[in-house]
């Protein structure tokens, strides 16, 4: 148990008992060494089995649209998931007032396929010990470095800490650095347009449309998804081309403007798709654009929300 | 041995062709490879509309809607400036040119200017070629798509 | 009959098979282990301790398959005769191959087959390769299989380290080794341990005396609602899943085409009705279903688990759900737990 889960715990005792929530959303460790399970609590007995560690890889806020807005929720935050949750809130999806956010500042996630990679896939438990990860499997002990085993969304992590939790546990990390997000997909706007077409063909067509990306996002939240859509069809459901390419972009487009990066999208797809290289760079679009980051507070609008007759000079009359 | 006709699809907003001529050859005389598709508003166009399009072969997307303060509904076409100029550069980032996606905002004094930018449209889009990229409405194969 | 393969001719052998027939075997591509076409040069990949990511019976049962194609204008409607040609999968797992086996007993009915799934099936041998060391999330012997299970396949190879040793089971598996050598004494005995030890790696996951009656007593029971709090309603489970089959049926409009997919129990729309009643409106009532379909309606059908044990769906939930430990709480669950709405 480590030093954070017990401050986690003791927050979350004092919000149940004092019954100023109705219920805490965190992590408890359940049977899956590599994947602590989102867990609701609603009594202090249960807290015993909270967990918080480096393998917590779903990001909470996407419970959030679950709940009618007048339920009292506490819920575990770090960095993009506070983001996800202002996002909501502009989205009026649930009511600020209502909500107590634990903040933790992240350390980031430790994405399951790069330590399966190294260890094999009999893990039977996973320790954090400052800058190292100790896996124990049925056959062996590994120590591997934290760093090395980052989900590559948590690498380009530009907000670690939440910006508007209630209260804060955990000593502040530093900012991300924005060049690492633009470098990525700066690399792939210099490829060719074949060599990007190439690239997007390659990822879309593993696809198998188990619409993991879209539950794992917390901005996924529609009662009918644009897929499930019947009068009239625009998507082939199968695992076509044209219906898995049309699922890909439009669901990113979908995000333009809301999308965090967390990265849930991608530690949920069970065909490790590297979607994110499709929402960061429309996020990269609307930071550049409009000078837009969503998430950043809980008032201001995303770009495809906000009109503006100032847009007549921002776009010229042929083309963009 | 002649180049496959150039697939264009237009979509235009109701309002925007001032001059009734204009309309009135859109309406009975456009060319055979060019798709027309009516909106009541360009706001009305939904970015699935142009994947639909472009992934049903059409090598350019044309979108003719009114200026950004004439818009018969008020702000409509300032929705479909922002979103649909995204969706344009995004599709670009994918692999369908962005010029393959046109927009055209007219007014009252742009009497024929409709047939003028198709036109103008279809040689920018001969010299880029027929879409490969994103034309992808094929059949699953007899026999499946297996793994 | 038994034969003796030594590891050395290995390639050389499905090299021959590949000139006779299309030969699918687990190599590696984007990370992971697949079943890809074999062609020579290529590398194997045999030695993971668990079965390949996507389930072969996507072979028999393709994600997305065009069932007939049609033209509204001239009123015409085409179904051509399915085309297979003769197909070998080497290195299936036995959870995976008797998983074929069971959904035969939904495709391939004797009153009722289905034409798509037949003639892949005939058309298809399966030459397995037994687990020596099954990984901490199989769990094959709970559900009356085992990591050298024969069923659903025509031959079985066991890894003894120079040489594997195969058992056949079928006239088809058996013309595949005829021109080996045969197995002697040593080897079977050595097979027997190695089998021996693997089923011993495997810990029971959970007590199968009872279960289907108990989870049906507990239909009710507010376990459903608790288990689908973390639930994300994806479709991973089921479409991983060696032994899912359910499917959907849909016309491609835009391609006059009538495609038969994959559709999955965990989507609120499976069940939607066209008057917009839906018969499991929550993801209670569909998580619950998963486990009432495996543990206890297949049993009414098939008499036999709807789950071979391959772990998928313990691996790559993304909220790690793991389908051993829910079960050891339903049975755990009383009966009289009160379903609170």
């Amino acid at each position: 148990m480590n030093e954070l889960e017990t401050k986690i715990r003791a927050e979350a005792e004092r919000l149940l008992s004092e019954g100023l929530v109705d219920v805490v959303i965190a992590f408890r460790q359940e049977d899956a060494p590599l994947h602590p399970q989102p867990a609701f609590f609603t009594q202090v007995e249960e807290l015993e089995s909270l967990t918080y560690n480096g393998m917590c890889a779903n990001n909470l806020a996407n419970y959030l649209t679950r709940y009618p807005q007048e339920t009292r929720i506490g819920m575990v935050v770090r960095g993009c998931e506070n983001r996800s949750v202002n996002a909501l809130i502009v989205e009026k999806q649930h009511t600020r007032e209502n909500l107590v956010l634990i903040g933790i500042p992240c350390e980031g996630i430790l994405d399951w396929r790069r330590i399966v990679a190294l260890t094999g896939e009999n893990v039977l438990s996973v320790e954090e010990k400052d800058d190292s990860v100790i896996v124990h499997t049925r056959e062996n002990t590994f120590e591997l470095l934290r760093i090395e085993l980052l989900h590559p969304s948590c690498q380009r992590c530009l907000h670690p800490n939440p910006l508007s939790a209630d209260i804060l546990l955990g000593d502040p990390k530093p900012e991300g650095d924005p060049h690492l997000m633009r470098l990525r997909i700066e690399a792939l706007e210099n490829l060719s347009l074949e060599e990007r077409n190439a690239w997007f063909r390659h990822e879309a067509e593993r696809c198998i449309r188990c619409y993991a990306c879209r539950e794992a996002c917390p901005m996924c939240y529609c009662t009918e998804c644009f897929v499930d859509h019947t009068e009239p069809r625009w998507t082939e459901s199968g695992v076509t081309p044209a219906g898995m390419q049309a699922w890909h972009i439009i669901r990113a487009f979908h995000q333009t403007g809301r999308c965090t990066s967390c990265g849930a999208c991608e530690r949920a797809c069970p065909m490790d798709i590297q979607m994110t290289y499709l929402t960061d760079k429309l996020n990269l679009d609307m930071a550049d654009t409009y000078q837009f980051e969503v998430g950043m507070d809980a008032e201001t609008q995303p770009p495809f929300a906000t009109l503006t007759l100032d847009d007549k000079n921002r776009f010229i009359a042929q083309g963009k | 041995m002649s180049a496959p006709p150039i697939k264009i699809a237009l979509f235009q907003c109701r309002w925007c062709l001032y001059s009734p001529e204009d309309q009135a050859w859109v309406d009975n005389d456009l060319p055979e490879n060019i798709h027309l598709v009516k909106v009541p508003c360009t706001g009305r166009i939904d970015p699935l509309f142009i994947l639909n399009a472009v992934q049903g072969g059409a090598d350019g997307v044309m979108i003719s809607g009114c200026l950004p303060e004439k818009c018969h509904f008020k702000e409509g076409n300032l929705a479909a400036r922002r979103q649909l100029a995204e969706f344009g550069s995004f599709l670009d980032y994918i692999g369908y040119e962005q010029a393959r996606v046109r927009f055209v905002w007219l007014d009252l004094q742009d009497r024929g200017r409709i047939q003028q930018e198709l036109t103008a449209f279809e040689t920018t889009l001969e010299t880029l070629g027929p879409a490969q990229a994103l034309a992808t409405r094929a059949s699953a194969p007899m026999g499946g798509a297996d793994e | 009959m038994n034969y003796r393969l030594p590891k050395k001719v290995l390639i050389q052998t499905l090299n021959a098979w590949a000139e006779q027939a299309e030969v699918f075997a687990p190599q590696k591509r984007e990370g992971y282990a697949q079943f890809l076409p074999w062609e020579a040069g290529n590398e194997l990949l045999l030695d993971e301790p668990h079965n390949t990511r996507f389930p072969p019976k996507a072979f028999f049962l393709p994600q997305s398959e065009t069932l007939l194609t049609y033209n509204r204008k001239l009123s015409q409607l085409e179904m051509p005769a399915l085309q297979i040609s003769q197909r070998i999968i080497f290195g299936i797992r036995p959870c995976d191959a008797r998983a074929v086996a069971l959904l035969d007993t939904v495709f391939a009915t004797a009153d009722n087959p289905d034409p798509y799934w037949q003639t892949r099936r005939e058309q298809t041998i399966l030459v397995g390769l037994g687990c020596s060391e099954p990984a901490t999330t199989c769990f094959c012997t709970s559900v009356g299989s085992g990591p050298f299970d024969h069923a659903g396949l025509d031959a079985l190879l066991t890894d003894l380290g120079e040489a594997y040793l195969v058992e056949t089971f079928t006239v088809r598996g058996e013309a595949l080794f005829a021109n080996l050598a045969s197995a002697n004494a040593n080897d079977a005995e050595q097979a027997g341990t190695i089998q021996q030890q693997a089923s011993a790696l495997l810990e029971p996951a959970f007590t199968t005396d009872g279960l289907k009656e108990h989870l049906d007593q507990i239909f009710d029971s507010y376990l459903w609602s608790e288990f689908a709090q973390s639930c994300l309603g994806c479709g991973i489970c089921t479409f991983l899943c060696p032994t899912c089959f359910c499917f959907d049926i849909v016309d491609e409009a835009q391609r006059d085409e009538r495609v038969r997919n994959w559709d999955t129990c965990m989507f609120r729309v499976y069940s939607l009705e066209a008057s917009g009643h839906n018969p499991r409106p929550t993801r209670a009532e569909r998580t619950r279903q998963r486990f009432m379909h495996k543990f206890s309606y297949w049993l009414e059908h098939a008499d036999q688990f709807g789950c071979t044990g391959c772990g998928r769906c313990v691996r790559y939930c993304p909220v790690g759900l793991d389908i051993r430990a829910m079960i050891r709480k339903a049975a755990a669950t009383p009966s009289e737990a009160v379903h609170v709405n």
